[in-house]
């Protein structure tokens, strides 16, 4: 290999780098503010309702924002491997995320914008004071400015899969599908699982600037309305789809480190170019999950969508916690952070999605999608599913490019992620069993108990994200001493 | 030679009094026919216009970026029902459409073809997304937002929008799900 590709191989892990290390900091930072939310509803200290409704809109949009990052940092990684992507959009969209993100914080933390992440109209508008026309204007222009450079990246994408493969038809596989080619080959998972990304999220891009300058005019000119029903379905197609997306960009770590690990090789079958086809168009029309209280929404709508919901992400996940077991199975795999953490991200993925199917079901999210059982569903999905595989894959990047070695400590944080993720998302369930709701600034005592030991668990979590972003940043430091050298020596 | 000739042939049927007032007293008639026919007159002829200036056009456009940026802020400005009601009442902005939008068709015409998949592509999803806004826009407007055409102009042109919008999602799903593999895709 000669010294021209080492040095762009070098530049491009630095980039990715670059990423994980903004995700990874951001997605710490968040969790101290999930702490000191949870801890106010507990009752443990009193930071007032304004503050509070600033905490609960950085961290719904700073964590979506930052998994996002992080999740884009190991698409890009072994996307690149197979086919042709452009480092300078890699680069543009690091800088975009970080112009959106301080005008985000600005908007926020200034000018005291508090909407949540949801902005739903008519809200950005009407804050009862609370907020003015910039403090909106500087949240919803950030929230631009990130999809800008999030939009650059998967046309990027696209453009690389087309070229390669001739189209996103065949980057899903469908001449496979259609007998047009043998199975052996299809593209690889990477190259699939990104078609998917790149697909439902130029979509759902694409809704939220539509939603989102509409919603920055009516700030402007509070006379200027619109059809509120459209715009919270915009707002769904957006969010929902974009957040959703987050661990099927995670799920490339699993599919490329498992296997290595476990020295099997993991193939792709129709099966799987099935269900990825499945996720692929009905991951564009769940959302509806979240207008299942919408008495507006048309029936036909609401029914789709609790059928669509179970068939979404059923298939994929079988097919690849499955698949996850069978390749470790008796394959006398070497646990490390990297496996271990890629291996458990199995577990909270498919522990879950069970309550969110369950409030899927519409006579149960009649009951149950104002409480805090929803935010029980997406800690455990996120917490324990796609950020797990974030910080899998900066295990494996620090030891494949540096080779630098784990210790008890990272073994601690592992264990203490684990129980204590389980013990947020679990105070979350429990809390909505019980008929907490959710986005309250203040609970009576009766619903204190389960918010206060959520926070005593956040703040184990954030001890565990530490230990495992501290041996990310121990990494980049000794790449940088040493300029990658086994990393090198491993190329050569 | 004959595409310049067809261009300034358009540029001046679209003078004719008869035909200009004819077109702008109806709303989606004025916005989505008369004003990219201007466009095609400038793209007709400005192949001629491009090749004579040739030095000057490649340093300030060698990549096409500068002259995309400045086709999407003119159109943009021509999507504004303000605009297009200015345009109606006041001469100069008259005469600044019957500028503005033929210099949009020469700039694409030497800015377009220069871009690169990635830079089209954006651009493309860029229209698209405010081809999609204006059609909510124009249909959902609560109030009448140009004194020169009714309510219901403006909610037939926000439908003819939203028509475009659907022809663009139906046109890049045709491009990216169709087999490229013997394009050169840049």
């Amino acid at each position: 290999m000669n010294s021209m590709v080492r040095k762009e191989e070098r530049k491009a892990n630095k980039h990715v780098a670059s990423y994980l290390v903004i995700g990874g900091i951001v997605i710490g930072l968040m969790m101290i503010f999930g702490i000191l939310m949870l801890l106010q509803q507990g009752g443990v200290f009193d930071v007032g309702p304004a503050l509070f409704y600033q905490f609960l809109t950085i961290h719904g949009t700073g964590m979506v924002g930052a998994a996002a990052l992080a999740a884009a940092a190991i698409m890009y990684y072994f996307l690149r491997q197979y086919v042709d992507l452009t480092p300078e959009i890699f680069v543009t969209n690091l800088w975009l995320f970080l112009v959106g993100v301080v005008m985000v914080i600005i908007g926020v933390f200034s000018f005291e914008y508090a909407s949540a992440w949801t902005f739903l109209y008519p809200l950005p508008a009407l804050s009862a004071g609370a907020w003015g026309t910039l403090g909106a204007i500087l949240y919803l222009g950030g929230m631009l400015v990130l999809g800008t450079g999030f939009v650059l990246f998967y046309i990027d994408a696209g453009r690389a899969i087309i070229k390669k493969y001739g189209s996103l038809g065949k980057g899903l596989g469908w001449d496979i599908l259609s007998g047009k080619r043998p199975v052996d080959k299809a593209p690889p998972k990477a190259v699939i699982a990104s078609t998917m990304v790149i697909i439902v999220n130029t979509t759902a891009l694409i809704a939220g600037t539509v939603v989102i300058i509409m919603n920055m005019i009516h700030v402007v000119n509070p006379a200027f309305t619109f059809d509120p029903l459209l715009a919270k379905n915009l707002t769904y197609a957006f969010g929902h789809i974009f957040a959703n997306a987050i661990i099927y960009m995670g799920v490339i770590a699993v599919y490329e480190i498992l296997p290595r690990y476990a020295k099997r090789k993991w193939g792709v079958s129709k099966a799987f170019l099935v269900a990825w086809n499945m996720s692929t168009f009905f991951t564009l029309l769940i959302y509806t999950h979240h207008l299942l209280m919408d008495p507006s929404m048309p029936k036909w709508a609401l029914i789709m969508a609790q059928i669509l919901s179970y068939s979404n992400g059923l298939p994929v996940l079988v097919i690849t916690a499955y698949g996850a077991l069978m390749l470790v199975y008796k394959s006398g795999i070497k646990w490390d952070l990297a496996s271990g953490l890629a291996f458990l991200s199995m577990l909270g993925w498919t522990l879950g999605v069970v309550p969110a199917i369950v409030d899927a079901t519409i006579v149960v999210n009649h009951v149950m999608h104002n409480t805090k059982w929803v935010p029980g569903h997406f800690h455990m999905y996120m917490g324990l599913g796609a950020v797990v595989m974030l910080f899998a894959f900066m295990y494996f990047l620090a030891k494949e490019d540096s080779g630098i070695k784990e210790n008890w400590l990272d073994k601690f944080g592992l264990t203490c992620y684990t129980i204590s993720f389980l013990g947020i998302s679990g105070s979350f369930l429990v809390s909505g069993a019980i008929s907490t709701p959710r986005r309250w600034a203040t609970h009576i005592p009766d619903w204190m108990g389960p918010a206060v030991f959520g926070g005593v668990s956040g703040v184990l979590a954030l001890l565990a994200s530490t230990i495992f972003i501290f041996h990310f940043t121990r990494y980049m430091a000794l790449r940088n001493k040493m300029g990658s050298e086994s990393y090198e020596k491993k190329l050569a | 030679m004959g595409k310049t000739r067809y261009g300034i042939v358009l540029f001046v049927l679209l003078l004719l009094p008869p035909i200009r007032l004819g077109m702008e007293s109806i709303m989606i008639v004025h916005m989505l026919i008369q004003l990219p026919l201007l466009i095609l007159a400038g793209w007709l002829t400005g192949d001629v216009v491009v090749r004579k200036f040739y030095d000057v056009w490649d340093r300030w456009n060698g990549n096409g970026i500068p002259g995309i940026i400045l086709v999407f802020f003119i159109t943009l400005f021509w999507m504004f029902p303000r605009t297009l009601d200015e345009a109606l009442t006041y001469n100069s902005m008259e005469f600044l459409k019957f500028i503005s939008l033929p210099f949009v068709g020469l700039l694409l015409r030497g800015s377009w073809e220069k871009l690169h998949t990635l830079g089209k592509t954006f651009i493309y999803l860029n229209y698209l997304s405010m081809f999609g806004l204006f059609a909510w826009l124009y249909i959902d407007s609560p109030i009448q937002i140009c004194n020169n055409y009714l309510e219901t102009q403006q909610k037939v042109l926000g439908w003819g929008m939203l028509f475009i919008t659907v022809l663009m999602i139906l046109s890049i799903i045709h491009y990216v799900f169709t087999d490229h593999s013997k394009e050169n895709v840049t």
